[in-house]
Order: structure tokens, then C-alpha cells, then sequence
């Protein structure tokens, strides 16, 4: 069957319990012999001497005497001894030694009489109590035996060998002795007092090896102390000796077997063994053979560790096999620390501790908790196998009905010892009530509700204190109250002033009277009350409508506060004096009404309606008083707020009623509306719908008994920002030093402020000086004026040089800031004295030169024939021909463009973005242009203006929003003929056919070289329209065979000649072709030109 | 834990064909499936021991701890000569075989009462201990429905324990357990080399 059949053989000890059975009466012989004798001094006849004569007693009843015959004496020649005293008594003797009855203090005279040997011979000595020895009898052990697994004796024995002695002091003595040299182990000593009856003595004793390990024997004697026997007291003889062995198994086996120690205690483990046991250990550490009996051995461990949950093992190693054990090291249990009873709901106690220091024992040999309560002497018991980790302990006390005061004992226990914490509680005052379940909330009217709860336990004894949390969106409010406690834990209370229809938040927690601590909270009821008729009529107003006829009825919608409900509808009816008139229902949403009266004077009321009723109906009179004296204001607002003010009028009786809209809405207009009191005189108007730099009317109502009357009228910003466009001005009049300037309005959205003036600057300068961008450094060259006048208009700029080209800017300024500029280029008029006098002068010495060649032609006419006119004139004469001999001959002086006195022109080039082309020529019939930083070659459409007289007026029109911009306009007027008529030309009348304006075309009449102008004709069909050069395009022709005209033919390229014409910023002949144009190797044309120019 | 309960329900699958009502099957499939599940086992047993003896304390959490000379007369050793165990039929082999899974699961169940004595905070020692028996068993259905499937009989389930010694001592328990634990694995190594040889004999 199931046994390990480990190396180590089954135990084969058997407790050999070798009994001495032997009879009483052997007993007492033995022990008769066995007595120790105690000298006797005898005083010796003269006749013969006794010999060592002893006297004991056992019992003090009987002496009992022994001595050797005297020399000479034969044997059993004794017989009688007598003694001395009254009676004279004599006593047969038997054998060796006499019994004699106790004999009365004092000395006795006896006398042993001889009757053989000596004839009749006597022996005498002198007998006394004193001279008597106590020897109890000796001890008889009633039972060993042996707890083999807790190594401890049990033994046994009565007192009847002392039983005469009353009340006498008794001392026993017990030896333990052990195999194989039977050493002492161990001596005690145990003190008893004798009763008289025959009582049984116990003792217990445990062995620090195990008593498998070794037999193990013990005897006893004992010693009695009787006080009033006067002679000498002896131990009695030991006992026999008992053993008590263990019957070895053939397994080997160790002990003790799971043992729990004390940490820190020695402790011997022992194998017993059939065979020879080579080594053992403790754990991992190996302790020296301690050989016993045969091949029995132990370990002695000094000082043992706690051990871990499994316990130390203990190891032999045997030859082939091993034998082991465990011992399980821990400590006691500690004190239970922080034990403290509560109840949740008065029918259990529940105490939580703290077990403290880990005793290191663990599944059995755990500790149990038992919780007792002294007074009603109930307890209970904890019991875990394995060791809670950083956890309290908890234990459920069944509370005995209507007992309120505990005296609770925790006691822990285990194998090693106990330890224990107690804790006096009045229950009622240490209640933690559980969380309330199952809140209920239920409606009685839209303000007042009941809420009911269940508490689990039975508190009929106490009162409960509950808290009450309400929330409600954006607040929170707490509600303690105290209920009296009941039976079946269901409670109900009221909460009244609560909102109409209002959802809340419920939730609750419970103590008890006296406060222990706070239930947790429960969880959460949600709860909409019910609704309630709207507290008040709706705020509301009216507007008539723009043809006078229809009354518009606003109102806004009630505050959920007043509303009390879901508003369905509201009621709309108007009565005047006389009846109510209509009513009409409106559904929510909507908020006005359009009424269609007869008359102005109604009353109009509205009601909101939910589903508990209508409100309150709020009035208004449809009645608008006219105001005549009335002025428009102005305001202006702080932050998002704007403040109103106005003086107190007595008129008003009901309110004042402040209306704003935006002022670019047409009439009638309503952003919305503000009531305020009769009694005040001022009113901060606030709106998110409020923007700055946007126009607002506010008009102020005053609420009388017949209606409404309008007292002022405000316009405002709640910010004013800096005009957004420039005014719009054009010059009126320009003379020789002066300009008269005009501006438009600027519309009141794009003003963005109250217009508070205009700042206009003029300086002297063309078009695109660098210089002219900044007004604001304050060049002295600059004029500015400030026109704060508002409402003028025109603007005359006198002391003027003439025929100078002015810049004039314009701006508007708010209390926003400067609004952009807007700029304009003019050139005054020519002084027209100068010019007369101008003209006059050479004129008259014209006149004068004239009459005098006249005269003296027709006085020398014969001699001037004769030299000018003999022949037909030679040209090499002719200065005008020179130039073009020059060319002629390839010189490398050319000349022309320094020799010609020519008229500065412009050379614009000017770019565009879109495809129209904004800038254009409208007097020279074929724009000669291209987009040089776009195309290189294609679209002869985009053309480059090439003014070729003075510009009279130049207009700019700066835009303030793309100064830098790619797109910024520049229009040049060019205007030959009307050089007189100075005008600015606004920009948009591009779509001018540039045909139409065929005007002025110098170079087309220019006369050509007639053989040039043939080959010319013939290739050049599609540019004969353009600008001629005033050079022999054909000098060029010759050399270059990628001249302008070579490409002509493609219409890429308009010829384009003449560079004394042209007043460039770029010559018009590159550098390198200084010398002349042959060494322009071809590469020099009006598209490398435009396209070597720099963007400037 | 995830995989023990995926592992139950593995085993479910597996016992599921002994739930059926008996069958003429193929061999292979049931041979097949007890051929999986011990080499699964195969994996597993010696962590187990290790584990085991991990939490018995010195010597035997000592590195290298081995004591084959420990037996258990009740539980079947699962050395055998290879003369012998080549020698056996098929119907020996499986019965061996039974014969000491149902002595091991019984086994396993002892030495798990035993730790939880022991080692009563060691959940991860007592979950590998019922693990292993529930393994045993699972074995023990498979081996079951091979012979079934062979047509052989089923033997009858034996109390193999007997009479428990409940008074073995601490030491004497911590020894049984490390016989249980190492035959488990020795006779799961042995199941895999039958069931090896069986599925050679039995092709699907």
C-alpha cells in the first residue's frame, strides 16, 4: 500500500516498556535490604559485644534493629530480646535482626538473651528513637510513557510508601538517564506534602533529543521530612528504573518531525538509522555527527533562522538513501495592533487589526484570531491558511440583541504562543452606516419633491444624521438633516424650494448621533422637476413698420429661469379703449408678430405659454409720440460696452426703452433693445453682436402713459478704426499758381469712425520719385494742411509755381487713425505773360533781321547774285547735309545724338499684369510696346508706351493696401496737342480706341530717303504704321544683318529708330557699340534692349 | 492564465470524442490527438519540477537537486528497459500507460493538498500543480479512445492511492511530491516514444 518506502526502512522501535513486575512481598524484602543502615552505638556487655548494630524504621511504627551475634556466638542461638521497660517485654528473634514496636522518647535498656553458646549469656544495649534512621520505603512508579512527536515524558507514581506520614513534607527525586552509556540526563527534585490518602504524582518532562533518538530510563526515590521523628532522615532506595525506547523501522528516520521552534532556539535533530549515516544538514549548511547508539546520530543547531513557508529541512545522507525532516522556525504571534470595532448597520460588529510582526508560519501552523466578548461571552474565530500580505484583518461579530457595550479580546495563537489586544466600544457610537441604495425621487408640485432611500440595517435606537447634496446646473447646495432611525431601513424626506422644471442631482450619505464617521456617497438621482407657469410676460417691443401701417411685435424669450416650462406659444392680442381687438397664437420659435392696425393707439400684450399656463401678459403701447427738437449724437463705446447717459425726465413713467441696429440696415431696423427703469438716467448697453469700426444707432425711448416717444437719437461705435479708403478728389481748376482741389464723402461703412478732418499734402515732384512715398518724415518741401472741417469740400492750393509738376495726397483721419492716401500728379499752367513775352521778343527780332537782309539784298542784290547763285548751289557746302556724311562715310563720329537739339521725351515701359492693357497711348496711333519681364519675343500685343513729348499731367493714384504690389497702377496722359487744356484723365478710360486718338504722328511725315523708303514699302508692309527713325535705318541694314528691321518682317519687333528722340534712363545703344553700329555683331535690337533692361 | 483556460478548452476538444457514442473511428485520429497533447505536456514538465522544487527549501531548491533514488510504491516507475518496453504490444503499452496517468493524476491532487499546506501562497505552484493533473487526465480520455478506437477494453478505473498516509510528515510530503512531479515528467517522455510508435503503426 501507500508507504514511502523511502531508503530510510519503516521504524522498527518499539517502546519497550521492561515492567518490573515483582510481588510485594519480594518488594519489601529487597527494599529491607537495600535500607541504609545507620550505626548503632551499643554499650556492650561485658558477657559479649554486638556488632554493628542498626535500628530504621519505615514507618515509625516499627524499629527494626539488626546486628552481628558476638564472636563466640554461635548462630540461631538467640532467642529473645527483651526490653527494659515497665512491661518487661520480651521479643522472639528472628533471624538477624528484631521488630520492635516504637519505643516512647528516652533510653531504652535492651537486653538479647543467648540461650545457646554462652550458657544462657546476655547481650545488653541501650536503645534510642534518636538512634533510629526514616527510611521511607522506596517509590514505586506507576507509568512512563512518551510523546514521541513532542519528545516529552509522562511519569507517574503514588506516595503510598509515605502514606503514614501526615501532613509531612515529601521530596522526590527523579533521574532520566540515556543509551548507550546510560548518563544522566537529567535530575529533578519535586516537593509534595502528604495527605494521608494514597495520591498519585505526575510529571512531565520533554527532552531536547528526540526521544526516538536514544532509550531513555528514569527512576525515583524520595526522602520524607517528618518533624516530629527526632532520628536521622535518609532517601529511599531508587526505584526501579522504566525505559522508554522507540521501535526502529527499517526506513531511516529523522526527528523530530514538524517541529515549529522559536527563531533563535537550539534544537537537536537526530536520524535513526540502520546503516551508517554519512553527513547532515540544515538546509544548505552541513553541522557535525553527534553518534548516538548504534548508528543512530544527531545534529545540534544553535540559534535557528526564521525558515521560509515549507519550513527548514533537516538531511542525513545515509548511504544509498537519505532521511530528513522539517522544522518550521517562526515567532510567536505579535499583539494585534490597531484593533478597532465598527458596525455598519447594528447587527454586526466588524473589527479590523493589524496582525504586526510576521511569524514566518504559514498553512497550519498559521495564526488564528479569536474574538471574544466577555459579556456575552460569545465568540469567533479566524482562521487563514496563508499569511495576508499588507492587509488588515477582519473578523464579523453577530451582535447579541440590545447590547451596546462590548468588551472585545482579540487572542492570537499559534504553535508558539499566543498574544492578545482587547477594545471596550459602545456600539452606538461607532456606526459607519453602509451607502443608502435605491434613491427615489418623486414630484408633489413643480418646487417640492420627496426623496426615499433605503439603509440597510436596523438604527430603530439611534437617530441618523443625513446629508443632502442637490446640484443643479452651476451650483451645488447641501442639505443635513436628521431622521429618527428605523427598523426596516427605509427612509423619506421632503425638499422643498426647488426650481420649476430643473433637472437636479440628487445624492445622499447617512451618520449617526454621536458622528463616528460618514456613509459613502450613494450614487447619483437625476431629477426633472415638474414645470410651473412662466413667472413673467416676455420683454418685448414694437416697431412700426416703414409704411406706418403694420405694428411689428418683437419679444424675447424668457430666461429658462422665468420660464418655468418649455414655452409652446405666445399669445399675442392688442386691445385699444374700447375692446381687444385680435389675438393671434404664435408657436415658439418664432419671437414677433406683425400686426395690421387700424389705428396707432393700442395696447399690446404678449403671454408665453408652456405646459403648466400662460404667464403674466407683458403691455406696450403701439403709440409713437413725436419728438420734434431732436439731435443726433454722438458716442462712442469702451471695450465691448457703450454707456449712455441722458437727463431725468419727468415724463417718463414707465421706462426707458434704448433700441440699437446697425446704422447700414434700412429701416426699420432692430438688432435689439434694452429696458431700463424710469428712475435712471443711464444705461450700459453691451452686446456680443457689438464690431468695431461698425456704425450703430441707439435710440432711447421714454415709456409714457400714451406710448412711446422717441428722445434721442445716438450714433456710436463701440470702436472707432481708421478710415478704410481715401476720399475720392479731383482737381477743379489749375492755373499758373494755383490748384483747386474737390473731394467726395466717404461712405459711412468705409469711414469706420467719426470723420474728424482731412490732411492734404502737396509737394513738388514727377511721378515715381522715390522720395514722394514718405509723407510722414516731414520734408520741408512738403505742405501739409489739416482741413477739420468736416463739411468742406474743395480745397484752393494758391502760391504755386507755374508749369511745375505738384504731388497732391489726401487722406481722412477718425479718432481711428489716418486712413490711406490717395495721391495725384498735376502740372500747373504756364505763366501766359512770360509766354507772350516769349514769343513777342523773337518775333520782333525776327521782324528786324528781316528789313535789315531785305535792305541789304536789295542794295547789294547784284553782288549776291553773283556769288550764291551762279550755279546750282554745291551741297558739300550745306552744314544741314553733314550729319548724314558723316554717317555716310562710317565715321566714327556720331554725332547725332549730342548734336541734335532735341525735346526731351519719355521712354515708358511700363508692365501690366492683366491681359487688357492698362497702360496705353492714346494719342500715338501705333503703340510701339512690349512686356519685356513676361514674353521675350511673342505677343505684339502687350506694348510698351513710348511717350514721345513732355507729359503735361500725370495723375497717381496710390493704393495704400498694395503700395508694394505687383498690380499698383501708373497711368501717364500724354496729350501734344491740348497742351493748353491740362486734365487729369481717370485711369478707367482705358477701353479708349487707341485709333481714335490719332493724333500726333511726327515721324510718319518725317521724309525718307526715297530709295530707302522703296525697300522699305516692300518688307515692311505691316510696320509702316509705326515710328520711323529719324536716322537711315539703312546705315544699320548694312551692317547688321539681325538689325531691327531684319525681324520686321515678323511683326515681333517694331522698328524703332531715331535714338536722339528718346530720353531714356538707358541708352539706347548698348555701351559697346560706342564706336559704331557695325560692331554690334548683330546682336542689338529693341528686344534685347527691353529685355537687358533692369526692373526699375 | 489565459492559456490555461485556452488549455481547457484544448482538453475539452480533446474528450469530446469520448462523449460521442462509441464508434467504429480510425485509430490515427485519437492517437494523433494524444500524440499532440503529450508532446504539449513534454514542454511543460520540467518547469514544473523545477518549480516544485523551487519552493521546498534547500536541498531541494539546490541547484542540480536530483535524487533518483526516491521511489513511491504506489506509482509505477517509468524506467523500464528498452528490451522490455520494445517488446510490448500495443495493448500493454496503452495500459501501462493509463495505469500511471490515472496514478499520477491521483498523485498530483495528493501533492497538491500537500503544498497547500505548504506553500499556501504560492498560487503559481498550486496552479501548476492542478494544471498537471488536468493534463494527466486529458491524457488519460485520449489514451481512453485509442483503445476504444482499437477495440480493446478500456481497464477500470483503480483508487491507486489507497489509504492515504495523511500522517506523512512535511519531509516525507515534499519527497512524494518530487517522485510525482519527475515521474510525470518521465512518464509523459515515455507516452510521447508510445505514442510515437503507435502513430507509426497506425497512419492517418
Amino acid at each position: 500500500m501507500m508507504d514511502v518506502s523511502l531508503c530510510w526502512r519503516p521504524p522498527a522501535w518499539t517502546v519497550g516498556e521492561k515492567r518490573m513486575r515483582t510481588a510485594p512481598t519480594l518488594r519489601r524484602l529487597l527494599s529491607a535490604l537495600t535500607l541504609l543502615h545507620v550505626m548503632v552505638q551499643v554499650n556492650s556487655q561485658k558477657r559479649g559485644a554486638l556488632r554493628d548494630l542498626k535500628c530504621t524504621t519505615n514507618n515509625l511504627q516499627v524499629w527494626d534493629c539488626a546486628w552481628k551475634a558476638p564472636l563466640g556466638a554461635g548462630h540461631g542461638t538467640v532467642n529473645e530480646v527483651c526490653i527494659d521497660d515497665r512491661l518487661h517485654s520480651c521479643y522472639p528473634l528472628e533471624k538477624g535482626n528484631v521488630k520492635i514496636p516504637a519505643l516512647p522518647p528516652g533510653d531504652h535498656e535492651v537486653i538479647v538473651n543467648y540461650l545457646h553458646g554462652f550458657n544462657g549469656s546476655s547481650a545488653k544495649f541501650i536503645l534510642n528513637e534518636q538512634n533510629v534512621s526514616l527510611i521511607p520505603n522506596t517509590p514505586e512508579i506507576l507509568t512512563l510513557s512518551a510523546d514521541f512527536s513532542t519528545s516529552t515524558l509522562y511519569l507517574t507514581w503514588d506516595d503510598r510508601s509515605c502514606a503514614f506520614a501526615h501532613h509531612s513534607k515529601v521530596t522526590w527525586e527523579i533521574k532520566v538517564l540515556r543509551t548507550p552509556r546510560m548518563e544522566l540526563v537529567n535530575v529533578v527534585t519535586y516537593n509534595t506534602t502528604l495527605h494521608g490518602r494514597d495520591t498519585v504524582h505526575y510529571w512531565r518532562w520533554t527532552s531536547d533529543l528526540p526521544l526516538q533518538c536514544a532509550t531513555h530510563y528514569v527512576g525515583i526515590r524520595c526522602y520524607l521530612d517528618h518533624l516530629h521523628f527526632a532520628g536521622p532522615k535518609e532517601w529511599s532506595a531508587w526505584s526501579p528504573l522504566m525505559n522508554i525506547s522507540w521501535a526502529p523501522e527499517s526506513e531511516a528516520k529523522a526527528f523530530p518531525q514538524d517541529k515549529v521552534v522559536l527563531v533563535g532556539s537550539n534544537i537537536t535533530f537526530c536520524c535513526v538509522s540502520q546503516t551508517k549515516v554519512l553527513s547532515g544538514q540544515i538546509g544548505k549548511t552541513f553541522y557535525p555527527l553527534i553518534h548516538l547508539y548504534g548508528q543512530n546520530v544527531a545534529i545540534h543547531i544553535q540559534n535557528i533562522s526564521v525558515s521560509e513557508n515549507s519550513g527548514t529541512n533537516v538531511v542525513f545522507m545515509i548511504e544509498d538513501n537519505v532521511c530528513g525532516t522539517v522544522v518550521f522556525a517562526g515567532y510567536p504571534p505579535d499583539v494585534p495592533q490597531k484593533l478597532n470595532c465598527e458596525t455598519h448597520d447594528l447587527k454586526d460588529i466588524i473589527c479590523n487589526w493589524n496582525p504586526g510582526r510576521p511569524t514566518g508560519l504559514v498553512g497550519p501552523r498559521n495564526t488564528n484570531y479569536t474574538l471574544l466578548d466577555s459579556f456575552s461571552g460569545k465568540s469567533v474565530t479566524f482562521k487563514r491558511f496563508e499569511t495576508l500580505t499588507n492587509e488588515s484583518y477582519q473578523l464579523l461579530f453577530q451582535m447579541p440583541p440590545h447590547q451596546e457595550i462590548y468588551n472585545l479580546t482579540l487572542t492570537a495563537r499559534n504553535p508558539l504562543g499566543q498574544s492578545e489586544s482587547a477594545i471596550l466600544v459602545n456600539i452606538t457610537e461607532r456606526v459607519c452606516p453602509h451607502t443608502p441604495t435605491s434613491l427615489k425621487v418623486k414630484d408633489i408640485n413643480s418646487t417640492v419633491v420627496t426623496l426615499s432611500w433605503h439603509l440597510p440595517g436596523n438604527f430603530a435606537r439611534i437617530n441618523l444624521v443625513c446629508q443632502i447634496e442637490i446640484w443643479k446646473p452651476n451650483s451645488k447646495q447641501e442639505l443635513n438633516i436628521t431622521i429618527k432611525g428605523v427598523e426596516n431601513s427605509s427612509y423619506l424626506v421632503v425638499v422643498d424650494k426647488l426650481n420649476p422644471y430643473t433637472t437636479y442631482t440628487f445624492r445622499i450619505r447617512c451618520s449617526t448621533e454621536p458622528f463616528w464617521k460618514w456613509s459613502k456617497w450613494s450614487s447619483g438621482k437625476r431629477h426633472l422637476t415638474t414645470e410651473a407657469i412662466p413667472s413673467k410676460g416676455p420683454d418685448t417691443w414694437r416697431e412700426w413698420s416703414s409704411d406706418g401701417r403694420n405694428l411689428i411685435i418683437y419679444w424675447k424669450p424668457l430666461p429658462i429661469s422665468e420660464a418655468n416650462g418649455k414655452i409652446l406659444s405666445y399669445n399675442v392680442s392688442c386691445s385699444s379703449h374700447e375692446e381687444v381687438q385680435s389675438m393671434s397664437e404664435i408657436l415658439d420659435p418664432q419671437h414677433r408678430a406683425e400686426l395690421q392696425l387700424v389705428k396707432d393707439d393700442y395696447i399690446i400684450s404678449v403671454v408665453a405659454k408652456n405646459s403648466a399656463g400662460p404667464s403674466p401678459p407683458s403691455r406696450i403701447a403701439s403709440m409713437e409720440i413725436p419728438n420734434d427738437d431732436l439731435t443726433v449724437e454722438q458716442a462712442v463705446g469702451l471695450g465691448k460696452k457703450i454707456r449712455l447717459t441722458w437727463p431725468p425726465d419727468p415724463n417718463v413713467t414707465c421706462d426707458y426703452v434704448i433700441k440699437w441696429c446697425n446704422s447700414s440696415r434700412s429701416e426699420p431696423c432692430l438688432m435689439d433693445w434694452k429696458k431700463v427703469p424710469s428712475n435712471s438716467t443711464e444705461a450700459v448697453i453691451e452686446s456680443d453682436q457689438f464690431r468695431p469700426g461698425v456704425r450703430y444707432n441707439f435710440f432711447l425711448y421714454g415709456c409714457r402713459s400714451q406710448g412711446y416717444q422717441l428722445l434721442r437719437s445716438i450714433i456710436g461705435y463701440i470702436e472707432e478704426l481708421a478710415p478704410i479708403v481715401a476720399p475720392n478728389f479731383t482737381v477743379e481748376d489749375t492755373s499758373a499758381d494755383s490748384i483747386l482741389v474737390r473731394w467726395e464723402d466717404i461712405p459711412v461703412e468705409e469711414l469706420r469712425g467719426f470723420l474728424r478732418g482731412y490732411l492734404f499734402y502737396f509737394q513738388k515732384g514727377e511721378r515715381d520719385t522715390p522720395k514722394m512715398r514718405s509723407l510722414e518724415t516731414g520734408h520741408s518741401d512738403i505742405k501739409v494742411k489739416n482741413i477739420t472741417d468736416t463739411s468742406q469740400k474743395t480745397l484752393r492750393i494758391a502760391d504755386l509755381q507755374g508749369k511745375t509738376s505738384y504731388r497732391l495726397v489726401l487722406r481722412a483721419y477718425t479718432d481711428g487713425g489716418l486712413g490711406p492716401e490717395k495721391s495725384m500728379f498735376v502740372v500747373t499752367k504756364e505763366n501766359s505773360v512770360g509766354l507772350i513775352i516769349a514769343i513777342l521778343i523773337p518775333v520782333a527780332v525776327a521782324v528786324i533781321v528781316g528789313v535789315v537782309t531785305s535792305t541789304l539784298c536789295y542794295r547789294k542784290r547784284e553782288w549776291i547774285k553773283e556769288t550764291f547763285y551762279p550755279d546750282i548751289p554745291n551741297p558739300e557746302n550745306c552744314k544741314a547735309l553733314q550729319f548724314q556724311k558723316s554717317v555716310c562715310e562710317g565715321s566714327n563720329a556720331l554725332k547725332t545724338l549730342e548734336m541734335n537739339p532735341c525735346t526731351p521725351n519719355d521712354v515708358e515701359v511700363l508692365e501690366t499684369r492683366s491681359i487688357i492693357p492698362k497702360i496705353e497711348d492714346t494719342e500715338i496711333i501705333s503703340p510701339v510696346a512690349e512686356r519685356p519681364e513676361e514674353i521675350s519675343e511673342a505677343e505684339p500685343e502687350n506694348h510698351v508706351v513710348v511717350s514721345y513729348c513732355p507729359p503735361i499731367i500725370e495723375e497717381e493714384i496710390a493704393n495704400p493696401a498694395a503700395d508694394d504690389a505687383g498690380g499698383a497702377s501708373q497711368v501717364v496722359y500724354i496729350d501734344v496737342q491740348s497742351m493748353c487744356q491740362p486734365q487729369a484723365r481717370p485711369e478707367d478710360e482705358q477701353d479708349i480706341d487707341p485709333i481714335v486718338g490719332a493724333g500726333y504722328k511726327p515721324q510718319m511725315r518725317l521724309p525718307i530717303n526715297s530709295a530707302v523708303e522703296e525697300t522699305a514699302a516692300e518688307n515692311d508692309a505691316d510696320s509702316t504704321a509705326g515710328y520711323r527713325p529719324q536716322a537711315n535705318v539703312n546705315t544699320w541694314n548694312l551692317v547688321s544683318p539681325d538689325s531691327p528691321r531684319s525681324t520686321d518682317s515678323n511683326s515681333e519687333i517694331v522698328s524703332f529708330g531715331s535714338p536722339c528722340s528718346v530720353n531714356s534712363r538707358q541708352f539706347l545703344i548698348p555701351p559697346k557699340d560706342d564706336d559704331s553700329p557695325k560692331s554690334n555683331g548683330g546682336a542689338w535690337s529693341f528686344t534685347n534692349f527691353f529685355q537687358n533692361k533692369p526692373n526699375d | 492564465m489565459a492559456c490555461h483556460r485556452g488549455w481547457s478548452l484544448y482538453l475539452l476538444s480533446l474528450l469530446l470524442p469520448l462523449l460521442s457514442p462509441a464508434a467504429p473511428i480510425s485509430p490515427a485520429e485519437p492517437i494523433s490527438q494524444a500524440y499532440s497533447l503529450a508532446l504539449y505536456m513534454q514542454k511543460n514538465t520540467s518547469t514544473l519540477l523545477q518549480t516544485y522544487l523551487q519552493y521546498q527549501g534547500s536541498p531541494f531548491s539546490d541547484p542540480g537537486f536530483s535524487a533518483p533514488e526516491l521511489q513511491l510504491s504506489s506509482l509505477p516507475p517509468a524506467a523500464v528497459s528498452f528490451r522490455i518496453w520494445h517488446a510490448l504490444d500495443d495493448v500493454e503499452r496503452l495500459s501501462r500507460g493509463q495505469e500511471a496517468f490515472l496514478a499520477l493524476s491521483q498523485h498530483l491532487q495528493l501533492v497538491g493538498d500537500d503544498q497547500s499546506d505548504l506553500n499556501p501562497g504560492s498560487p503559481i505552484l498550486l496552479a501548476q500543480l492542478a494544471t498537471a493533473r488536468l493534463r494527466a487526465q486529458g491524457l488519460l480520455g485520449n489514451m481512453a479512445a485509442i483503445m476504444t478506437a482499437l477495440g480493446l477494453p478500456i481497464p477500470p478505473e483503480e483508487d491507486t492511492l489507497g489509504l492515504v498516509p495523511f500522517g506523512a510528515s512535511a519531509f516525507e510530503r515534499k519527497c512524494r511530491g518530487y517522485i510525482v512531479t519527475r515521474e510525470y515528467g518521465h512518464w509523459t517522455d515515455r507516452a510521447v516514444r508510445d505514442l510515437a510508435l503507435l502513430k507509426a503503426k497506425y497512419p492517418a
